[in-house]
């Protein structure tokens, strides 16, 4: 409970019609109340308006003791079911006549039959007066002394009530509660849904928020509004945010690979020195025994296996130690040309289709050698991966400040956790080769200054290679 | 608003202004065709019959006067007094009025014909009471609040001032309090609306009053009953001739034999006119002598 009411998405619709329903029944107390006020002014008006009309004749019967006209005229035409009761009293305050006769009877002290008479203060205004009494079912109080030639007759009393109109205030009231209800059941839903409209963006900001850290910011989807409203502008700025948090992660990852790869890389050459100097050495010593004199064919099969074996080793370190050799011929057009002509064979044998599209003009300053072999490598790699059915696709472009090559293929696509470890010597998932292709593109590359990507973009794999033509500006 | 409490207060209204003012008459409308005739026959009504029946009086009005060959002028008038006046100074021709002023002045006053209820020219006086009142007759109102009809009125005066002092009570000491009301059907209104513990009434109006306002009627209770005494008959003045006064005894005698006047006596609750003689009005010149010893006879 303490969690909903705590939340806007609850309080700010409970808010918009709390407002709504506390109005409309302020209104509707205010309009009734000012109803029945008017409708008490109404009712005294009309009844001095009505004691003056009839105090004529009540002058005449009074004086001609015609009880029955005095009757009839304050019996009027609702008889005994009139609201208002009328009497009147003689010069000795005895009852003469009223509209209630059953109350009132003819000839009963009026201080008996009407004992709030007493309360009354006795000098009256002449031309009548309504004054308020505190009676259970009697609120005011006409008073209308009754002249003839300036002796008093008589005096005229009229009891007012607010039963005759309490009906009508209450339907007033009730239908002052009926309209409010309909306009809040229009009302309600309406704001209900404003209110959830407004703080549902918020919402999804704090829950998108409460992921941050948790989640890896360039795999987080947020739906966040981006009006030109204060909350548009805190998602835009929380969008902004977890762009630049995605970029520092990847940028902390290509950090984290490359020092990585870096030491890797120095680990392998060092490796690679020491044993170079003793399987040197150990080549050697069998080059020179086997020229030492005629051997039997069982040395002779057992120096070959260790020729073999030691040559394997040299192979496999020197492909681990990758040097782009100091090559004076640049890279033309005819390279990638070679590298095609070099891969066609494969693409007859495997039947992956191979898209090649090389926009290269002029010759440029980049090496032939260590290009060729790192296209080549790629190339291959791509063919394998695409397997049967696949197909794999090269793009070469080139600026003035750049070589850019695409390679991509489709097929299996890689598992997001081995692109991180895709160019490190022998990853152990390969399960063919010898495990160093992309190692040394990544060396290759590397010495060149430039940058290699690999993304899996939907079920295709691609590689993105960038070699700066001028390294040294570029550094 | 019920019809017959708007009727009470206009009567009452009425009442009052017809004091000041004009009286008002209600003049029939003249024959559409014939030649003009004599002076008109005025004919003055008091409240022995229903009051304010302005549609019915006009119709009665057209078709006595169509008989007649004459115009007829009806006059009415709250108290019977006036018309009594008025026909004793020859200012009406005819009334109906009571049997009790008839009595008084039958020495000027002839009778002309005397209406028959239920198929006699008799009625009764009642007493009546609340309906949830506990009394039980009129010796039960002693000290209470009691209505009069009107001071000439047989039913409502005579008879119960009779039956007092018949049972050795003070009429005027009697009561606490009493009212005129002027007119029968108002003391059965003063009696079903508590103004009145009782009051004394002419039975002919008290039941016709059931047809036309039952509800009024029923709330109240009779607890005590007159002898039969003669109807209130129409009587003509001193101004009316002879001949003429045939003339309307023909033709009242002769209402229940024409539809048109069968549709109205129906509308009356009466059955017909009938001959009377001053004997009919016996008991209540006893009465009167008694009560108001030095009335001429």
């Amino acid at each position: 409970m303490s969690r909903l009411t705590s939340s806007y998405r609850f309080r700010l619709p409970l808010a918009l019609s709390l407002t709504a329903i506390v109005t409309a029944v302020f209104m509707a107390a205010a309009l009734g109340l000012q109803s029945l006020h008017n409708l008490r002014e109404d009712q005294g008006r009309n009844a001095l308006r009505l004691a003056h009309a009839m105090s004529h004749l009540l002058v005449g019967a009074l004086r001609q003791d015609d009880v029955w006209l005095a009757y009839s005229l304050l019996r009027g035409p609702d008889g005994a079911d009139g609201t208002l009761i009328w009497i009147v009293a003689d010069a000795d305050d005895r009852v003469f006549a009223s509209n209630r006769p059953r109350d009132f009877r003819l000839g009963q002290p009026l201080r008996e039959a009407l004992p709030l008479i007493a309360e009354m203060p006795p000098a009256a205004d002449p031309t009548g007066t309504v004054i308020e009494v505190r009676e259970a079912d009697v609120r005011r109080v006409l008073h209308l002394p009754l002249f003839s030639e300036n002796t008093g007759v008589g005096n005229l009393y009229a009891l007012l009530s607010d039963e005759p109109f309490l009906h009508r205030f209450h339907e007033v009231v009730l239908g002052g509660v009926a309209v409010t209800a309909a306009v809040l059941a229009l009302l309600l839903p309406v704001g209900w849904l404003s209110g959830r409209r407004m703080v549902t963006p918020l919402v999804d900001l704090a829950q998108c928020m409460a992921r941050v850290g948790r989640v890896d910011p360039r795999d987080m989807e947020c739906r966040i509004r981006t009006g030109d409203d204060e909350i548009g502008q805190l998602g835009r700025c929380f969008k902004g945010m977890l762009g630049a948090l995605a970029e520092k992660a990847q940028l902390e990852r290509r950090v984290v690979q490359t020092e990585r790869l870096a030491a890797v890389g120095r680990v392998a050459a060092g490796v690679a020195h020491e044993i170079n100097n003793p399987l040197g050495g150990m080549v050697m010593a069998i080059d020179t025994y086997r020229g030492g004199g005629p051997l039997d064919a069982r040395n002779r099969q057992l120096l070959d296996l260790l020729d073999r074996g030691l040559r394997q080793i040299q192979s496999t370190v020197s492909a681990l130690l990758v040097e782009a050799r100091a090559d004076r011929r640049t890279l033309t057009r005819d390279d990638f040309e070679d590298v095609r002509t070099l891969v066609e064979p494969r693409v007859n044998r495997r039947g992956a289709p191979l898209d090649w599209h090389v926009t290269l003009d002029a010759a440029t300053s980049l090496p032939a050698t260590p290009v060729r072999q790192l296209l080549l490598n790629l190339v291959l790699n791509a063919l394998s991966a695409a397997g049967e059915g696949g197909r794999a696709v090269v793009h070469v472009t080139a600026s003035d400040s750049g070589l850019c090559m695409l390679v991509e293929n489709t097929g299996t696509p890689l598992p997001p956790e081995r692109l991180d470890y895709l160019f490190e010597p022998f990853p152990s998932s390969r399960g063919d080769g010898e495990g160093l292709g992309l190692w040394v593109c990544y060396q290759i590359v590397s010495q060149l200054h430039g940058r290699i990507d690999v993304e899996a973009v939907g079920a295709a794999t691609r590689v993105r290679v960038d070699l700066p033509l001028h390294p040294e500006i570029e550094r | 608003m019920h019809p017959c409490s708007r009727r009470a207060f206009m009567a009452g209204l009425l009442a009052a202004a017809g004091a000041a003012t004009s009286p008002s008459a209600v003049r029939s409308a003249a024959a559409a065709n014939g030649p003009r005739r004599r002076a008109p026959l005025r004919l003055g009504v008091t409240p022995v019959i229903l009051e304010d029946r302005v549609g019915f009086l006009n119709r009665w009005g057209a078709w006595l006067g169509e008989h007649l060959r004459t115009d007829v002028e009806l006059v009415q008038r709250t108290r019977y007094r006036e018309i009594v006046d008025l026909l004793l100074r020859g200012r009406l021709d005819l009334a109906w009025i009571c049997g009790y002023p008839y009595v008084q002045h039958r020495d000027r006053l002839s009778l002309i014909a005397v209406p028959r209820w239920r198929g006699q020219p008799l009625y009764r006086s009642e007493i009546i009471v609340p309906v949830d009142s506990a009394a039980a007759g009129l010796s039960d109102l002693r000290d209470g609040l009691f209505a009069w009809s009107d001071p000439d009125s047989n039913s409502g005066w005579l008879y119960p001032r009779f039956k007092l002092r018949s049972s050795g009570q003070d009429p005027d000491r009697f009561f606490r309090r009493t009212i005129f009301t002027w007119g029968h059907a108002r003391s059965v209104q003063a009696v079903a609306e508590g103004l009145t513990d009782g009051a004394a009434v002419d039975s002919y109006v008290r039941e016709t009053l059931l047809l036309h306002e039952p509800r009024l009627a029923a709330a109240v209770r009779v607890v005590e009953r007159s002898p039969l005494f003669g109807f209130p008959p129409i009587v003509g003045g001193p101004s009316l001739a002879a001949d003429r006064l045939q003339r309307v005894r023909e033709v009242l005698l002769g209402q229940d034999a024409d539809a048109e006047g069968r549709a109205l006596l129906a509308d009356l609750n009466l059955d017909g006119f009938a001959e009377a003689s001053s004997a009919l009005y016996g008991d209540i010149a006893a009465m009167a002598e008694r009560i108001d010893g030095r009335q001429p006879a």
